[in-house]
């Protein structure tokens, strides 16, 4: 006998879950033995009912029995039509263990997490993708010469590029040959316009001397000249050092 | 109505026709509201509140009939059975039930219902069933007519399922022999 034979009693008493019902009614497909007993076992089992006494059956019972069901039902289908959102959470909690809702939120969370973050990611593509396509435009362009040329530095130079994209306007400083820096020394860039001089930020080059450093201008910023000095530190609001590197 | 055959009014009342379901009423209320009044013990008000869920349960319920599922009185007594087993399964008077059953007493029917198998009479089960050892009825009585599990009876028997379900089997078995043996 095997173990599915053993489910012969449970089935016959309807004691199986939906799903070892279906497994032994497809054992009983193709087992003989229980298929034979099934059948003596549902004659007797049918045969139970037999060993009653008749009674009689109150006259009241159908009216009763027939409005108990009609009333029944419409309530059951008023129920069902206003949705019950509660009852909806109770059928959705019953139908998952702890671990498994547990899971699930945890998964949901992640879910919202990582659709939150592509989003946002999505985004930054986009903005990415905004400046990308509006072109950088060169404004004016300056060239850049060493300040004192009997210094033996008659090689340092570079340019200064203004730069435009859409309202966004830049300035791009470039280099090379610039004399070697000591310690806490930095090369800083000034704006002049009429004698003032703007701090334009500080920069350290290369072994080779060659430094470069981008600026962002303000909208109304304006200035003739470019000048670059050395600086004893990165603390300057004036020029404490002398100039290296200025515009023509 | 009347000339309806059984699975022809069952499959009206799926579809909501209430003359079906009281021609149904009158063709079986006599057999369910006997087999409920015994298994509640002979409880009238148990008996009217189970046999008012089981008239419910046919009109809502979304299996229905095939001569497929064998005959139509044995289909109804099950899912009449069901509904008690549920009710006293919620209902506390399922322990206050659990004592010995007393032997029931053959008894005539004036009026037995079409579908109930000619061959076999009420009396002929009785005496069948007279014919098993008391603990064999006993244990047919704990399933069929307490509604109790099988696990119950086991605890209750202080047996190993498998033994309450081998005993049962043999039990049933020879119910069935015993019948066919009148038979003759």
């Amino acid at each position: 006998m095997g173990r599915e034979c053993e489910n012969l009693l449970s089935f016959i008493a309807d004691e199986l879950n939906d799903n070892n019902k279906r497994k032994f009614e497809k054992h009983l497909q193709h087992c003989t033995e229980c298929a034979k007993e099934y059948e003596i076992m549902t004659d007797a089992w049918h045969s139970l009912y037999l060993d009653i006494e008749e009674q009689k059956v109150p006259e009241s019972l159908k009216a009763e029995v027939m409005d108990f069901v009609f009333i029944e039902d419409e309530k059951d289908r008023k129920l069902k039509s206003s949705f019950n959102i509660n009852e909806w959470f109770s059928q959705l909690y019953r139908q998952f263990s702890p671990i498994a809702a547990a899971l699930i939120v945890a998964l949901m969370v992640l879910t919202i997490a990582l659709s939150f973050s592509n989003m946002q990611l999505r985004n930054e593509v986009k903005e990415s993708g905004q400046e990308n396509i509006v072109p950088i435009e060169v404004l004016s362009t300056l060239s850049l010469q060493a300040a004192d040329q009997t210094e033996g530095n008659i090689n340092t130079g570079g340019s200064a590029v203004i730069l435009q994209q859409g309202e966004a306007k830049s300035l791009v400083v470039q280099v090379r040959d610039l004399p070697r820096l000591e310690g806490s020394e930095v090369y800083q860039v000034w704006l002049l316009k009429n004698g003032k001089r703007k701090n334009a930020g500080i920069f350290k080059p290369d072994e080779s001397g060659a430094g470069i450093l981008t600026y962002e201008l303000a909208q109304n910023l304006q200035f003739d000249q470019i000048g670059i000095t050395v600086e004893p530190d990165q603390y300057s609001t004036e020029p404490r050092g002398k100039k290296i590197v200025g515009s023509s | 109505m009347k000339e309806k055959r059984d699975e022809e009014l069952m499959k009206l009342v799926n579809k909501k026709d209430r003359r079906a379901l009281e021609e149904l009423y009158d063709r079986y209320i006599k057999l369910i509201y006997s087999f409920v009044f015994k298994f509640t013990n002979g409880n009238a008000e148990t008996t009217k509140e189970i046999v008012q869920l089981v008239f419910l349960k046919l009109w809502t319920t979304k299996s229905s009939y095939h001569s497929s599922k064998g005959k139509f009185v044995n289909w109804l007594l099950t899912v009449t059975r069901n509904v008690c087993v549920d009710y006293i399964r919620k209902d506390s008077i399922h322990t206050q039930n659990n004592q010995q059953m007393n032997p029931h007493l053959p008894v005539e029917i004036a009026d037995p219902v079409d579908e109930i198998e000619k061959k076999l009479t009420f009396n002929e089960v009785a005496a069948a069933k007279s014919k098993l050892s008391t603990s064999q009825k006993r244990l047919i009585d704990l399933l069929y007519w307490k509604g109790f599990s099988l696990t119950e009876i086991a605890k209750m028997e202080n047996e190993p399922v498998g033994t309450v379900k081998s005993r049962l089997h043999q039990s049933l078995k020879q119910l069935k022999k015993h019948l066919e043996v009148e038979d003759l």
